[in-house]
């Protein structure tokens, strides 16, 4: 049961990602997204990762997907015309697709995985405590680079994208 | 479960608290008090309060000192460490004087901040030791440099640039996070030692190569080695030149840095052996295959450029491929070899890209041809620039001769006959072999270069270039140091 559970989440995840790459249209492009994630969501479910699946709803498909839509739709880009691939970028990429295809199927006949690794799993249904505990200890230096991050980012994205004509000395 | 350190954390992270410190300090200055003023009087404060946050760093960095294992084990402060992060410290103060050699950008502050920031992502790629903090070290300095690329609204070729370096950094992120969580899926942890210690257990399995190609791929991006380096001509011609030269220098030292002690220390016992008696898979032979491709790419395809930037970047690419070179002895003959080498040629391209901002502020610097005459416009630029120059070929008695001997001289001797990359014989030697052949196209097109500096006469009308005190002094350290690197280099060699 669990693991027909697992290949559907896996191919509807993989499809929708797909559905995000092909679509012509950028707002049938952003609830592929949507859905891609809902079935991520999923898969950290059957993990009992309920927080983690809870909080990926949350942000990304509710908020980030939800912006995304917002500026799709403000700048109104409906994709337009793609230019068609050239001959040979067709046969490059057909050529590595056989190659990774050849490497899939090479891993899936040879390839023994290891049942189980020793990894020091959280407790069934990790909670909300055991989560934070875990990022003011062990994983408190990364949160912070990731404060930097975002700042970094916003910084960019102001410095980048904003006009300033008539706020600044006018030189 | 003992209570986490945190005061050992925050002392470790001493440096990078000043620079994040001087970071904002010239944000909200610049902000508060200097909005009115000139651009160049905004640029030259915000160098001035940036310089000496860069300058407490390194102060705080050797008063830290190699502390050894912070925070269980998140960072690791060993000598490698704490030089890497003099190291990337330092170009980041040789970049803020080529900064100040250029005409200023429109927003400087921002601008100084934001090198402040890609430095914390460097001094932390240069401790970090768990995968988590390498992802996102990597990344803050990324970002910080996609904007530093993109930072001249003045010029599209920036802006295509920055587009470029992007998507191809993305790609490659995205590389490195698939292969660390295929790591992570067959070790169960994430800290480097336990990483390596669970897989000098267990024979090596199809997936871990996989995972293994995925980091080599990100390592080939920030390494810029080839077939992963077709951003590279573009982001340094485009990028605003201290960019270009940050993206040169100190991005190569870190990255470097992080990836050296991510293949050895963690991913050594799958290492490999391409000794040809008995070859065996893992990561060595991919890296032969880049450092030679590297090689190739980078010399022969540096005769055919005209602009003196895409030059720069195709002998970045070569160099990479000697670097390739040096990660593959450092299993064996240390990190002191590889160390030596980025650094110097870290010091020697940041000073031809101020050669190049000081020309392009007064001018424009694309073409080779643009250098024509330089002595007789500026002696201290031309001197400078042959310095700079025959550095980067590797001419004694200057650094980057004997980076390239001791990289060389290591390839050929270590390992012997049985070792695992096989000595003299092995595949190793002769990449170096070919690394020292092809040394000798290298010298064509440096020469290329300085005889347009220094033979050529100058262009009709071309006006003497006077230099900017700070830009003048940066260029003179660079240069003075590289010939005490070179005249003494056991200083940094025995450091280890």
């Amino acid at each position: 049961m669990s693991g027909l559970l697992f290949n559907f989440l896996a191919v509807f995840t993989v499809g929708c990602a797909a559905g995000v790459v092909l679509n012509r249209n950028s707002v049938a492009s952003a609830l592929c997204l949507l859905l891609s994630l809902v079935g991520v969501a999923g898969l950290f479910v059957q993990l009992d990762a309920f927080l983690l699946a809870v909080l990926l709803v949350f942000v990304y498909a509710g908020a980030v997907v939800a912006l995304f839509l917002f500026i799709v739709m403000l700048l109104d880009a409906q994709g337009g015309e793609r230019k068609k691939f050239k001959g040979a970028t067709i046969v490059a990429s057909s050529l590595a697709g056989l190659l990774l295809l050849l490497g899939v199927c090479s891993l899936q006949a040879h390839a023994q995985l290891p049942a189980t690794v020793g990894v020091a799993a959280l407790p069934v249904g990790a909670t909300l405590r055991s989560y934070a505990e875990l990022l003011f200890t062990t994983y408190l230096l990364p949160v912070e680079v990731v404060g930097f991050l975002l700042l970094t980012a916003m910084l960019g994205v102001i410095v980048l994208s904003k006009k300033f004509e008539g706020l600044e000395d006018g030189k | 479960m003992n209570p986490p350190d945190y005061a050992g954390l925050a002392r470790a992270l001493l440096p990078e608290a000043a620079l994040v410190l001087g970071a904002l300090l010239v944000l909200g200055l610049d902000l508060l008090f200097f909005r009115k003023h000139s651009r160049e009087s905004r640029l030259r404060s915000a160098v001035a309060i940036g310089a000496l946050a860069v300058v407490a760093a390194i102060g705080l960095n050797l008063r830290v000192g190699d502390a050894g294992s912070v925070f269980g084990g998140v960072l690791v402060l060993d000598p490698l460490a704490v030089a890497a992060r003099v190291g990337v410290l330092l170009l980041t103060l040789l970049t803020f004087g080529v900064a100040t050699g250029t005409a200023p950008l429109r927003h400087p502050a921002e601008y100084i901040a934001i090198i402040l920031f890609a430095t914390v992502g460097f001094t932390l790629m240069a401790a970090a030791q768990q995968l988590l903090l390498v992802f996102l070290a990597l990344e803050l300095a990324s970002l910080s440099l996609y904007v530093l690329v993109g930072f001249d609204h003045a010029r599209p070729e920036s802006a295509e640039a920055a587009l470029k370096y992007f998507l191809f950094g993305g790609m490659s992120a995205a590389f490195l996070l698939f292969g660390f969580s295929l790591l992570y899926g067959l070790t169960g942890s994430i800290d480097l030692p336990a990483i390596g210690a669970v897989l000098a257990k267990h024979d090596p399995q199809p997936l871990l190569l996989v995972a293994l190609t995925m980091v080599l791929v990100a390592f080939g991006f920030k390494a810029a080695a080839a077939p992963f380096h077709l951003w590279a001509p573009d982001a340094y011609q485009g990028a605003p030149t201290p960019s270009a030269a940050l993206l040169a220098s100190g991005s190569k030292l870190a990255g470097l840095t992080l990836f050296v002690r991510l293949l050895w220390p963690g991913l050594g016992s799958v290492a490999g052996h391409i000794n040809p008696k008995y070859i065996s898979p893992g990561w060595l032979p991919v890296v032969v295959l880049l450092a030679v491709a590297s090689l190739l790419v980078g010399n022969f395809a540096a005769l055919a450029q005209t602009n003196i930037r895409r030059l720069l970047a195709y002998s970045a690419i070569a160099h990479a491929g000697v670097m390739l070179v040096g990660v593959m002895i450092a299993g064996s003959a240390g990190f002191a070899p590889l160390f030596y080498y980025a650094a110097t040629y870290g010091i020697s391209t940041v000073g031809a890209f101020g050669v190049i901002a000081v020309l392009e502020g007064r001018g424009g610097c694309q073409r080779i041809t643009d250098l024509a005459g330089l002595h007789r416009r500026s002696p201290l630029l031309a001197g400078c620039l042959l310095v700079f120059v025959l550095s980067l070929a590797g001419i004694p008695p200057l650094a980057g001769f004997f980076g390239k001997f001791y990289i060389f001289a290591d390839a050929l001797s270590i390992g012997g006959a049985t070792g695992e990359i096989g000595g003299a014989t092995g595949p190793v030697g002769r990449v170096a072999v070919l690394a020292i052949l092809l040394s000798a196209v290298a010298f064509y097109y440096y020469l290329a270069v300085l005889k347009q500096a220094l033979v050529a006469p100058p262009a009709e009308g071309a006006a003497p270039v006077r230099v900017p005190l700070a830009a003048a002094l940066t260029l003179v350290v660079a240069a003075v140091l590289l010939v005490l690197l070179g005249l003494f280099p056991t200083v940094l060699i025995n450091g280890f």
